[in-house]
């Protein structure tokens, strides 16, 4: 199948599901790809991989993230997601070196787009019309899809000197949580309630179920994600998010502002006609959806 | 007609019905094959067992095995399950991988001495089992099914209920699996096709092992190796070419006792549970949210047994809601009857006593699913 190919751009993960769904269809389908790849020499690689990856709860908040900043210290802390990221990463650096491939890792942000404009950085959806926005000014590190696809194309182009790059993708603006979500709002014909939980609360929270779990079940109890401070602090912790090496090594300068972004991501393919923003295009169904 | 379940010709043969006498292993080193899901519920119950030294995990992908290795501190990972098994630090062997591969992997586990735990179904056909058995009998060695969810408490409150006779004798046994699989997930991918689709029985032969050894272990003793009437209706209701079977409907008789298993792909909620109905009363467990209800008649006379029945089943109700939460919170499983069955498993193989999975257990179950199987039982 790879036969002939220059250079594998390789995006394929799995993000839903248990650990043993994202291992397959992260991990061992990458493994799988390297084999092939290693079978037809193909001498290089793009891998999409993940801000999941970095360590947020031993950092300060506001504190810069970039590509320099160290990765997860304790992956099972964190979510499937962030642990199976981190090995198909490491998979492929392996591999690129062993292989004296040329390789290019990118970790963009949050990637936006159709279909895809909320995440978990902002809060949680608890009803088609009720918001809860978990922090109030941390910057999203946001990337449009679009302007992601280009830094893509851009890294498989990429000639230099260097055979193994690797670069935090994020646009030029980073909106605050509450900027992006009363964007988004101001899109809707309905528009949803919000309840903001400020992030001081979230960390309490956060720490105080830590604590409870700890002295009470010696850490074993299964709480829901945002009381384990490690997956909160990556969700949620106000960080900087600069985007100078990308743009000084590629070239690459984001096309589309965040605001346009979302009209772009709204935007019927067919005739520019608003897709429902309340349905699909945030992931919630209308109340009276079957 | 009248099926023969068990098979008495064979059983009578107690060269080949007999667990082989063994030496007590003291502390079994143990290896896995296969790191998928159910590797890690083993895993998890094998490292609280005292004694148990992991000695290897073996998987096709590198990274998984290691990965596991790394994550349940065991002392090697192997992507030849042939080269683990010859490193001689091994007793015992949880052969964990895809249903179609038990029968290779197996015989060569029991070919190079080891004592082999299986992930059901332990084979294809009930002759599949018998030609390890006897393989395991030549060799003196254990060779035991993972039966799980006989080993999960409300089957363990419902059993002694039974047992002490709270609801007379038995005349009828259900027992049913709702899993909403088509809707999404590993089996429903047509991208991916997951391996079970190729099975004789598609996707229900993964789960059709538990069904019936539940079955089985409800009717009366007596009973089990007489049963008449098997009628099985396999159906794909969702249509498509990726299920080949998405609900069974199967009805049997054991003597006057009653039989039924079901499996739904396609309703709400989730469930699995066993029914049982008596002359005095009936009994039923759910082991998904855990709970035993039992209805049976008390003390107060046939005006008040209907009342305290109904008191006592919504403290039932109230204690199990409760019980869910809790158990939620505490991260338990259904995987909890496999703690309970790998543990007494084991302390069979430290002190040499017999599995409690035996033989017969397995001859039946899957005598059972052949008979279901059987082109002259479908309807």
């Amino acid at each position: 199948m790879l036969e002939g190919v220059d250079g594998v751009i390789h995006l394929a993960a799995t993000k839903g599901g248990d650990l043993y769904d994202q291992f397959g269809g992260t991990v061992i389908a990458t493994e799988n790809l390297l084999a092939a790849m290693r079978e037809a020499g193909v001498p290089r690689i793009v891998v999409t991989s993940s801000f999941a990856i970095y360590e947020y709860l031993h950092r300060w908040s506001w504190g810069c993230l970039d590509e320099d900043s160290p990765l997860v210290c304790n992956p099972e802390s964190r979510d499937e997601y962030c642990q199976t990221k981190l090995l198909q990463e490491q998979l492929v650096r392996a591999a690129a070196k062993e292989n004296g491939w040329r390789c290019a890792v990118l970790r963009p942000g949050v990637i936006f787009g159709r279909d895809n404009l909320w995440n978990g950085r902002v809060g949680m959806q608890i009803a088609p019309r009720w918001w809860v926005r978990t922090g109030t000014f941390a910057p999203l590190p946001l990337t449009y899809v679009e302007n992601c696809a280009e830094a893509i194309v851009k890294a498989a182009e990429f000639e230099g000197e260097q055979r193994e790059i690797v670069l935090n993708v994020v646009d030029d603006e980073t909106p605050s949580q509450r900027a992006y979500l009363n964007e988004l709002r101001r899109h809707m014909p309905k528009r949803p309630r919000i309840i903001p939980i400020p992030w001081t609360a979230m960390r309490a929270l956060a720490r105080t179920a830590s604590l409870v779990n700890s002295v009470f079940f010696r850490g074993t109890a299964k709480v829901p994600g945002l009381f384990v401070p490690a997956r909160l602090h990556a969700r949620c912790k106000p960080m900087r998010y600069p985007n100078t090496r990308i743009k000084e090594t590629l070239g690459w300068e984001p096309r589309y502002t965040w605001r346009e972004g979302i009209v772009r991501a709204m935007a019927d393919t067919a005739g520019g006609e608003s897709a429902h923003p309340n349905s699909s295009a945030v992931g919630v169904k209308p109340q009276n959806a079957p | 007609m009248s099926l023969l379940v068990g098979h008495s010709e064979h059983s009578s043969s107690s060269h080949t019905v007999a667990t082989p006498s063994v030496l007590p292993i003291e502390q079994p080193r143990t290896a896995v094959i296969g790191g998928g899901k159910i590797s890690e519920q083993h895993l998890r119950a094998l490292r609280a067992i005292e004694g148990v030294q992991l000695t290897g995990i073996c998987d096709l992908s590198p990274a998984l095995a290691q990965f596991t290795a790394e994550r349940f501190g065991v002392a090697a990972w192997y992507t030849d399950y042939r080269a683990m098994l010859e490193t001689g630090d091994v007793d015992v062997v949880h052969v964990l991988t895809p249903p179609a591969t038990h029968n290779r992997i197996v015989r060569d586990c029991l070919e190079n001495g080891h004592h082999v735990i299986v992930e059901k179904p332990i084979a294809l056909s009930n002759a599949g089992f018998r030609d390890l058995w006897e393989v395991a009998a030549s060799k003196g060695l254990r060779l035991v099914e993972n039966h799980n969810y006989r080993f999960n408490e409300p089957v363990q409150k419902l059993e002694s209920a039974v047992a002490a006779g709270a609801i007379g004798a038995v005349e009828e046994v259900e027992a049913r699996m709702v899993l909403n699989i088509r809707e999404g997930g590993r089996y429903a991918d047509e991208n991916l096709p997951h391996p079970s689709h190729q099975l004789p029985a598609g996707v229900i032969h993964e789960f059709i092992s538990h069904l019936t050894y539940l079955l089985l272990h409800f009717l009366p003793e007596d009973k089990r190796d007489h049963m008449d009437c098997v009628r099985a209706a396999w159906r794909n209701h969702g249509g498509g070419g990726l299920f080949k079977y998405d609900d069974l409907d199967a009805r049997l008789m054991a003597g006057a006792v009653h039989g039924r298993i079901r499996f739904s792909c396609r309703q709400w909620p989730d469930s699995l549970a066993i029914t049982v109905r008596g002359t005095d009363g009936m009994g039923s467990a759910e082991l998904f949210h855990p709970s035993v209800s039992l209805v049976k008649r008390r003390a107060g006379g046939q005006h008040l047994t209907p009342l305290v029945n109904s008191l006592a089943n919504a403290a039932m109700l109230t204690r199990s809601g409760f019980g869910s939460v809790w158990g939620k919170i505490r991260n338990r499983t259904p995987y909890e009857g496999l703690n309970r069955y790998l543990r007494l498993t084991y302390n069979a193989f430290q002190s040499g006593g017999e599995p409690i999975v035996g033989f017969m257990d397995m001859d039946r179950t899957t005598g059972l699913i052949d008979e279901l199987l059987a082109p002259e039982n479908q309807i």
